[in-house]
């Protein structure tokens, strides 16, 4: 968290998490380049610029194919969460590799021409009317669009400026990116049938993701589908057992159809505030009581348990819920109280305290 | 009720990371790292070899002497000499131009032309590069060439290509990656042929041209750097084949 937009906040795990991304992306590079034509007189006989066309496109897909698969890893395990937490600088080194590729295309196929580079990518290929032989350029030009608006954007300075819900609109549109890459190879190296590891690759990254993200969604949508059950006629929600919670743990649940909300316990009082945080979205409620603060588990952005506020200076608020006991069963009112209403903890009774908490994750 | 996290807490700006968080994140990171490793060779090694095309040096004599056929394409004609049967040289300019307005210039007139040549079979073009001129001294009677001879009507499976690249100026310089500078090189002016799948008179490379022997026409534009399969005319201007295609095979192609 920061009161002032800086260009990177630099911590330890943000050094070490550039430092592996680059590593990879150096050994990639080297590897293809470097020991490939040692290895293959086929690569030894092509031009090198195509060969680094070929090693950045081919690195720009399989950069895309990891960060995709970030999500939902940290949502089936938790010990994911780490490959998050800097996760748009994962996004704009893809960028910068997928625009890598377009340049030594551009330098190439489309230079030493009458017509200029950019007006040659758009015209010089106009067999739209047929898929052998499409265009698959305009894919890559796209995807790369998309790709470079979201690197420019990836600031919190753009998250605060455009508001979270239409920052993270604009960033899902990264699936579209990775729509159009996959048409892009499908139509241009695939079909030229004289790359099969590509096919292959292109077909188990698209099948993983495929897997992972419907795996994490219908577990999702299941708990969503599930909801909580409501007591009585009241229009509460019974969210669980007080010994389900954890110390400085919460429990989610969510009203059927509404936002889901988290309750926590803490130095036995129980707080229920919204399980959205205000940053981008992440799983509050999967967090934990860090100094007296409910930190999410993403980005570790703080709200005080009494009111959802950030400390000062600063200003994030998330909703807050009512919250009852009845014997040890937790009841939510899932009516959000205003932003920034301040609402004590409720203290858990003595008799039902001494129940044992569920064991602390740590 | 999702069921709250049992394992290990950590954000990013923690200084202290769970044993069990540490423990995934170091098996994931020599992962990621092996990964891209191998990934690296075996997307590398996963590629085809280029063809025999490649830059074949300039002509032994330095420069070739010859008269110029504008259509389709700008060819150099090379009269016979003892030990050497006459020729018709493919010309292109550097880069994706051709050499046609320089060779317009030149029409009816002895030619000296220097450059390099790029070869690949019986694919063979000349790179013009400074030197394109009339000869000082004209000869008071030029070499007329032979006559083209017709070779019939052909039905030909193959792709069309621009002679430059797929005869070594690129490498590879045919197929779909390659299908918009083919497209470029042929509209700048660059020959461009047609490499069969079956030879015909031990030819599998030909200047492409329309019905009526001139450049190739515009629609074929679609269908290069894919199979096709096309219908025209042949014919043989000394070593080099012409094909004068008037139409595609409407039950083969794409």
């Amino acid at each position: 968290m920061s009161v002032s937009y800086q260009p990177v906040i630099w911590n330890r795990t943000k050094i070490i998490y550039d430092a592996v991304l680059i590593v990879a992306i150096v050994a990639y590079v080297l590897i293809f380049l470097k020991l490939g034509p040692m290895l293959s007189p086929a690569m030894a006989e092509t031009n090198p610029p195509i060969l680094r066309m070929r090693a950045f496109g081919s690195l720009a897909l399989i950069l895309l194919t990891v960060v995709l698969a970030i999500g939902p890893l940290a949502r089936l395990d938790v010990r994911f969460m780490p490959l998050l937490y800097n996760r748009r600088h994962f996004g704009v080194m893809t960028a910068i590799v997928a625009a890598t590729h377009a340049w030594y295309v551009l330098a190439w196929y489309f230079a030493f021409s009458p017509t200029p580079q950019l007006l040659a990518l758009f015209t010089s290929n106009t067999s739209f009317a047929q898929v052998s032989g499409f265009p698959f350029e305009l894919f890559g030009v796209f995807a790369l669009t998309i790709l470079a608006v979201l690197a420019a954007t990836s600031h919190d300075f753009w998250l605060s400026f455009l508001s979270p819900a239409i920052w993270k609109a604009i960033h899902m549109s990264v699936y579209a990116a990775y729509a159009a890459v996959v048409l892009h190879v499908a139509l241009g190296a695939l079909a030229d049938g004289r790359n099969a590891a590509l096919g292959v690759f292109l077909f188990a990254s698209l099948g993983t993701l495929c897997a992972l993200h419907l795996i994490a969604g219908r577990r999702e949508r299941a708990a969503d589908k599930a909801g909580s059950p409501e007591v009585d006629r009241t229009g509460w929600i019974d969210i669980g057992d007080v010994s389900e919670i954890a110390e400085n743990r919460a429990i989610i649940g969510a009203a059927p159809g509404g936002e889901r909300i988290a309750v926590f316990r803490s130095k036995g009082k129980l707080s229920a505030i919204s399980n959205v945080c205000s940053h981008q979205n992440g799983p509050v409620g999967e967090g934990k009581v860090v100094l007296g603060l409910v930190t999410c588990p993403w980005h570790g952005y703080q709200y005080r348990l009494e009111d959802g506020c950030s400390p000062p200076p600063f200003k994030e608020r998330i909703r807050k819920y009512r919250v009852a006991l009845s014997g040890t069963r937790v009841l939510v009112d899932p009516e959000p109280l205003p932003l920034g209403t301040r609402l004590e903890p409720l203290a858990i009774p003595e008799d039902t305290l001494a129940a044992p908490a569920a064991p602390s994750g740590g | 009720m999702l069921k709250p996290p049992e394992r290990g807490f950590f954000v990013g700006y923690f200084k202290k990371v769970p044993a069990d968080i540490r423990r995934l994140m170091l098996v994931f990171i020599a992962t990621f790292i092996g990964t891209f490793a191998a990934a690296a060779f075996v997307l590398a090694l996963d590629t085809d070899s280029p063809g025999s095309g490649s830059f074949a040096g300039p002509p032994p004599e330095g420069e070739i002497t010859g008269t110029i056929d504008l259509l389709p394409y700008p060819v150099l004609r090379v009269a016979a000499s003892p030990g050497s049967p006459a020729r018709a040289i493919m010309l292109a300019g550097t880069g994706k131009f051709g050499v046609s307005d320089r060779a317009e210039k030149l029409k009816g007139k002895s030619v000296v032309v220097g450059g390099f040549f790029v070869k690949r079979g019986d694919l063979e073009m000349l790179l013009v590069g400074g030197k394109m001129k009339a000869e000082d001294e004209q000869p008071a009677d030029l070499p007329v060439p032979q006559a083209p001879e017709d070779l019939g009507r052909w039905r030909l499976t193959g792709e069309i290509c621009d002679g430059k690249c797929a005869a070594g100026a690129m490498r590879p310089g045919t197929g779909l990656a390659h299908k918009a500078c083919a497209n470029l090189c042929i509209s700048g002016g660059v020959p461009p042929v047609f490499v069969s799948t079956a030879p015909v008179e031990g030819r599998s490379f030909f200047l492409m041209a329309s019905a009526d022997g001139g450049p190739m026409p515009a629609w074929l534009l679609n269908k290069t750097a894919i199979p096709v399969v096309l219908e025209g005319r042949v014919e043989r201007r000394d070593d080099l084949l012409v094909f004068k295609v008037d139409g595609q095979a409407k039950d083969g192609g794409t």
